[in-house]
Parts: structure tokens; sequence; C-alpha cells
């Protein structure tokens, strides 16, 4: 087992979470299992796994960024972090599902928040704050 | 002169026209990430930095479509309840929505959103006019609209030439614009500028007519709010407006600075 194969097998899984998310108003109850708690745990398994097996033997901290880029040049800790987002930025996608869901927000609105939450998480969760605090304030 | 009592309740700003006021605040405050880029990016574009120009956008459409939201209120009930209306309206959020895409995504790569001769920035220029007049339509219509309206006759004329000249002068003057090879008549030696509007001292600059006409709104509608029963002062304004916007125009194109 390398890091690059667990790099090549998380994506797929992520993805699965995402593209139930997409399509969740077919089926609101699945994609929140499958994005909110199959695959994040999956992936919070694997997570757990390979900070128990190479936090030890890696270099650096979190103190400063010089640490924070030493531990991010283990390759173990790197697909760690990296493993940290997937897991992280998918169940916020799920989560902005289900609160759309509650507050009659339509999943027209939800699309490019879910974009922005796999790409570039927190802009997405901006994104979705906004929206839903504009659309709850302005009501006709 | 009494001015018109005017219903003015700030609760009305969200209810007559939600989308208006909904879109009001995401524009306004999607304008903070902007403003975070603003502080972090060093990169400059003919002289200023990048995020200045998206910033400038972001204050100018919380400026429009705040001015919509509110001017709603004077809208015929009716009026606001047609499928056509509210097609419309969708058709202007998204048109915002795109334009302020547009100049973010310009100023990420650090190039320029309008008169860019490059392929892929040039290729999309139309259809960014498109949206843009689709965008100042908004004030058309709500205009139209408010022909209308239950109100003295004066602040009514008011409101529709407001609108209706925000729409016809901007379009002119940003139009004219548009097709000419950027907003500077003239080359910029020292880059003096007025402060907070940016136009040049020195040379002839078109993006001051277009201001004015985009305010159009603004300024008509306060003269038929002072004097609400006479259309006269109304006409008289809206034709000195116009002089005026056509005058700025005129002193850009011959290439000397507003002030």
């Amino acid at each position: 087992m390398t890091p690059e194969t667990l790099f090549a097998l998380s994506g797929p899984v992520a993805m699965l979470g995402w593209l139930a998310l997409l399509a969740s108003p077919l089926a609101p109850r699945a994609a929140q299992m499958l994005a909110a708690v199959i695959v994040p745990l999956v992936l919070s398994v694997a997570y757990a796994g390979l900070i128990l097996s190479h936090w030890t033997d890696a270099e650096g901290g979190f103190g400063s960024l010089t640490e924070v880029a030493k531990l991010f040049a283990n390759p173990w800790l790197l697909l760690a972090g990296w493993l940290h987002y997937l897991a992280f930025d998918l169940f916020v996608g799920a989560w902005i599902v289900r609160r759309a869901r509650a507050e009659g927000i339509s999943h027209g609105f939800v699309l490019p928040c879910l974009v922005l939450t796999f790409l570039f998480g927190p802009a997405g969760f901006m994104l979705f704050s906004i929206l839903r605090f504009s659309l709850t304030r302005a009501k006709g | 002169m009494t001015p018109f009592a005017a219903d003015l309740r700030p609760a009305r700003f969200w209810t007559d026209a939600p989308a208006y006021a909904a879109l009001t605040l995401v524009v306004g405050l999607t304008a903070l990430p902007v403003l975070a880029a603003l502080v972090l990016d060093a990169r400059q574009f003919q002289a200023e930095p990048v995020w200045l120009k998206p910033l400038k956008f972001h204050i100018a459409l919380v400026i429009f479509t705040g001015t919509l939201a509110f001017y709603a209120r004077f809208m015929p009930e009716a009026a606001r309840q047609t499928a056509f209306w509210r097609w419309h309206v969708r058709a202007v959020v998204v048109s915002v929505i795109a334009e302020l895409l547009w100049v973010g995504a310009a100023a990420m790569a650090g190039t320029a959103s309008h008169f860019n001769t490059s392929a892929v920035w040039a290729a999309v220029y139309p259809l960014m006019g498109v949206l843009a007049i689709t965008l100042t339509s908004g004030a058309l219509l709500m205009g139209v609209a408010i022909r209308k309206a239950a109100l003295p006759a004066g602040f009514r004329l008011s409101l529709v030439l407001g609108l209706v000249l925000t729409f016809a002068l901007t379009v002119v003057t940003a139009g004219a614009m548009a097709g000419m090879p950027g907003h500077f008549v003239g080359v910029p030696v020292t880059g003096a500028v007025l402060p907070v509007l940016g136009w040049s001292r020195e040379v002839g600059d078109l993006r001051v007519a277009h201001f004015f006409a985009t305010h159009a709104l603004h300024g008509l509608p306060l003269v038929g709010w002072l004097m609400p029963a006479r259309t006269g002062p109304v006409w008289l304004a809206a034709g000195l407006y116009c002089a005026a916007v056509a005058g700025l125009f005129l002193q850009a194109l011959s290439g000397i600075a507003v002030i």
C-alpha cells in the first residue's frame, strides 16, 4: 500500500458522496446516508489509521507555518490532510443540503454552493451562508 | 414646497421585489471576500490594484439593485404579479451575477474585463454587453410600470423619467464607450485621478457621463418628491439632466478632464 494508491482510491469514494448530494432531490434520505454518514466515516477510518501509523515518524507540528510545511512533507501525512479535506468538505456539503431542504431553499441555489464547497470548501460554505441569509431576509 | 409624504416604510424593501432585495444583500455580502482579496493581492492592473474594479462593481450594483428593490413599492400591485415581470426580474438577477463573475474572473486572471482584445475575453465581450443591457432594463420596466401608479403626477413622472432615462442614457453612453478602445480619451501622464471615483483629472474620461446617466433614477425623483403636484418642473429637470449628461460625454470625447 502506497500513499499514491490510497489517494487514487479516495477521490472516487468522495465523488460518490458528492454525486449523491447533487442528485439529492431524487432520494434525500439515501443521499444523506451516503454523504453525511457512510463516505465521511470510511474516509475518517482511513484518516485515523494514517495518524495512528505515521504520526510518530513525522517531523514538524502545528506551531508555525514552517512546522506545518514539514508535517506535510511526509507523504503519508499529506494524504491524511487530503482525506481530512475530503471528509469534512463532504460533511459540510451534506449539511448545506439538509439546511436548504429544511428552510425551503430550492436546489437550484444549492448546486453552485455544492460545486464551490467541493472545490474550495470554506468558499462554498460562505456562499451558502450568504444565500441563506439573503433569501430568508427577503420574502415576498 | 411640501415634499410628498411617500410610503417609505423600510419593511417593504424586503417584500415588494424580494428577488431584488435578496440580490442586494448577496452582492453586498460577497463584496467582503473581494475586499479581503484587495488587501491580500499585491498585483496591479493599469496602475490600480486588480480587485479595485470588482469592488466598485459590487458597490455600484448594490446601489442599483437596492434602489430597484426600494422603488418597487411605487409600482401598481398588479404589475408586480405578472408572469412577465417575474421572468424579467430573474433575467436581471442572472445578468447582475454574470457581470460580477466576469469582472471578478478578470481580476483573478489579472487582466482586463472591458476593452480586452485577447481571444477568449474579446469573444465573450458582446455577450457581456447583452447582459449589461438586460440588467439596466430592470430600471426601464419598472419606470414603464410606474406610469400607471396612483401617485401625484409630478412625483410619478419623476420616477418614470428617472428610471427610463437611467436605461436610455446608460445604454447610449456605456454603449458608445464600449465601442471605443478604452474609457480614457487621451494618454494620462501623471495618473492624477479624483478620490473614490477614480476619474482622470488629466484626460477625457467617458465613465463620468456613464455615472450620471445611471444615477438619473436618483436625481430626478428628488425633484418630483420636492414638487409632487406639478409635472412642469420635472420635465425641465429631465431636460437639463439629459443636457448635462450629453455635455459631460462631449467634454470627455474632446479629451478634457471633468475637473
